[in-house]
């Protein structure tokens, strides 16, 4: 996605990310026809409407992930982010439901607050990402396991109508994170810092140049990945009811995938949130028909890993980064 | 993010001040003051940590480790990272206990295991050079299908018993002397020679320092970054197999968080992930400070949570130390 594609250039060429974009729909689609023609139970309106809800979880936390890994970094404490923020968020609230709003609130205040440190932390001490987000992650890690060692409180009745109501068959969680995606899309598209997060990570030292607040807005994607991990947390909880000190660690490294599968270059710069979306989709769409299919988890694991290296050497990097 | 720095070693006499020189130094040598001071600060608050038997113990943790840093080192080295090496133990691991259990299987075991690592290794070059794939997806995802793989041969849960062979390797001591530091140190040394005293290792620092440059100077960039990711993956099997051999269980969680660990161990001993950076005995001494910490959390009595918390500092810390300008 560059910002200087010519306006009238003589024979249309869709920039590399719509075709990425393109791919990945294309995708879906395939996946949708061999599941169609392996069972009739799975195009059912019942069962994308499940898809669509399944996939929350992942499209929320890869919401924040893109946009770390757009300005070039990456944040390896989401999943200990989420299982500090989620036992938390359980083990407060504790069944009563007067704290169920100064709790979610303080929740997410936590996870910005975790985020600003992460992002101070990239700019001041400037070491890598990984590194930062890694030493951050380990420490979050420890601190939820002195908090709690297992599932820790509950949550009031009607909790969980968070993660599981619905509008006309909608479920209302996705909704929303459909909802946030397009509103982070159009503030990436049409502010000057959805630019400058762009800028950052395609070419620091020019953004740096230009006067672009590099800083800033390396802080700000840092806050705004440790407020959608504060939200993926409060989700988890209302859908298992509790929250637990591993709840996020599968998240870490899973979260990066729907990022990298729908188009944006780990070396920053280069992809859009609207194909972490279509990423999420496309990976919530794999399970599904792979559990139709009677498919066994370890299947599942090879069939991701494939797709992973599929994506990112079609998709061939100009950069490379660690 | 972080800008180059020479390779250490490299003279730069009289075109630093002071206080760079200062600074170089202490990147230099800080890591092997900063062990020194942990075990003798270690020693006086808990005097039980310097009895033989505990100090034995901690050789036996750090064999792994240290063995699977000495790979990750060399990746890095290239301005790559290497996340399937805690996937390569397991296999390697699993491969241990899926021949007869006996002291016959042991060299099949031994090739088997390694011949993985080796194909894990090459997959990863090979994405990594000829693919441009980011190591980090690269290497993320050979580590997810070779776990699958891994569960599917397995059926989820492995059975069988590793050789006595691996066993003994693992656990025991020839004079209070793990035996498992008779394959570390050679492996360390030949590691150390090549990285420091020939051509070669001269020449992975510079493709990680400056790939570009590597390219244009005619050096066989391709070729030195995959056998890197060889090299990593081959010690990662060598390391699975100890640590199954002293786990005596093996499940599919052998080796989970190595990967982490060995790059932690990595950077605590000098390398950025810029490539570029780092000595092997930095690296050493980075896995050592780690398994340390781990242990005298337990010896003065802090909670265990705090090994992950201090952790997650020492790494930080270590990194920040390490900044150049």
């Amino acid at each position: 996605m560059s910002i200087s594609s010519p306006a009238k250039s003589p024979t249309f060429r869709p920039s590399p990310h719509v075709i990425r974009l393109g791919l990945v729909v294309l995708f879906i689609a395939v996946l949708i026809v061999i599941g169609s023609v392996l069972t009739d139970r799975f195009a059912r309106s019942t069962n994308f409407l499940n898809i669509y809800e399944q996939s929350t979880d992942l499209a929320l936390v890869s919401l924040g992930q893109t946009l770390t890994i757009l300005t070039g970094g990456i944040d390896l404490s989401v999943g200990s982010q989420i299982s500090l923020l989620s036992v938390l968020t359980s083990g407060l609230i504790n069944g009563d439901g007067s704290l169920v709003l100064p709790v979610c609130a303080g929740v997410i205040a936590l996870g910005v607050l975790i985020g600003v440190v992460n992002g101070l932390g990239v700019v001041f001490l400037r070491i890598h990402p990984l590194i930062v987000t890694l030493g951050m992650g380990a420490v979050l890690q420890g601190v939820a396991l002195l908090y709690a060692l297992g599932p820790a409180g509950s949550t009031p009745d009607g909790f969980d109508a968070l993660a599981y109501s619905r509008v006309g068959g909608l479920s209302v969680s996705a909704t929303i994170t459909v909802l946030l995606y397009l509103l982070v899309a159009f503030l990436m598209r049409r502010t000057a810092t959805g630019r400058a997060i762009y800028a950052t990570g395609d070419e620091p030292a020019a953004a740096v140049l230009l006067g672009l607040p590099v800083r800033r807005v390396t802080v700000l994607v840092y806050a705004l990945c440790g407020f959608f991990c504060a939200l993926t947390a409060i989700y988890l909880v209302s859908r298992f009811g509790t929250g637990q000190p591993y709840a996020g660690t599968y998240y870490t490294l899973e979260s990066v995938t729907p990022v990298v599968v729908g188009g944006t270059m780990l070396s920053g710069g280069r992809g859009g949130v609207i194909g972490t979306l279509l990423g999420a989709y496309l990976l919530s769409v794999l399970n599904n028909l792979l559990n139709f299919m009677h498919v066994s988890t370890q299947i599942q694991l090879i069939a991701q890993g494939l797709i992973i290296m599929v994506a990112v050497s079609a998709y061939v990097e100009r950069k490379k980064v660690a | 993010m972080s800008e180059q720095a020479l390779p250490a070693g490299v003279k730069t006499a009289g075109i630093r001040r002071h206080s760079g020189e200062l600074r170089a130094l202490a990147a230099r040598w800080g890591i092997y003051v900063f062990l020194v001071l942990f075990i003798v600060v270690s020693g006086i608050v808990a005097p039980s940590f310097l009895h033989a038997r505990n100090l034995s113990n901690l050789v036996i943790q750090l064999v792994p480790l240290a063995l699977v840093a000495l790979g990750q080192c060399l990746v890095i080295m290239a301005r790559g990272l290497d996340l399937s090496v805690a996937s390569v133990m397991a296999t390697a691991a699993v491969v241990g206990t899926s021949f007869s259990g006996d002291n016959h299987a042991v060299l099949p075991i031994i090739v088997v295991a390694v011949l993985i690592g080796a194909a894990t290794g090459l997959v990863n070059g090979l994405l990594v050079t000829k693919r441009q794939v980011s190591p980090f997806l690269a290497t993320l995802a050979s580590m997810i299908v070779l776990q699958g793989l891994r569960f599917a041969w397995t059926h989820g849960a492995p059975t069988g018993a590793m050789p006595p062979f691996f066993r003994a390797l693992g656990t025991q001591s020839w004079h209070q002397v793990p035996l498992s530091l008779f394959v570390l140190v050679p492996i360390a040394a030949v590691v150390g020679i090549v990285v420091h005293r020939t051509i070669l290792g001269r020449k992975i620092y510079i493709i990680g320092g400056n790939p570009v440059a590597a390219g244009l100077l005619g050096y066989p960039v391709a070729v030195i970054t995959i056998g890197a990711y060889v090299a990593s993956g081959c010690l990662a099997a060598i390391a699975g197999l100890i640590l199954g051999g002293y786990a005596e269980i093996v499940d599919n969680s052998v080796g989970s968080g190595f990967e982490l660990d060995s790059i932690v161990a990595a950077v605590i001993g000098g390398f950025a992930l810029s490539g570029g950076r780092g000595t092997i005995p930095g690296a050493l001494a980075g896995a050592a400070v780690l398994v340390l910490v781990s242990n005298i959390v337990l010896l003065v009595g802090l909670p265990v949570q705090f090994q992950i918390i201090l952790k997650g500092l020492v790494i930080v810390l270590a990194a920040a130390c390490y900044r150049t300008r």
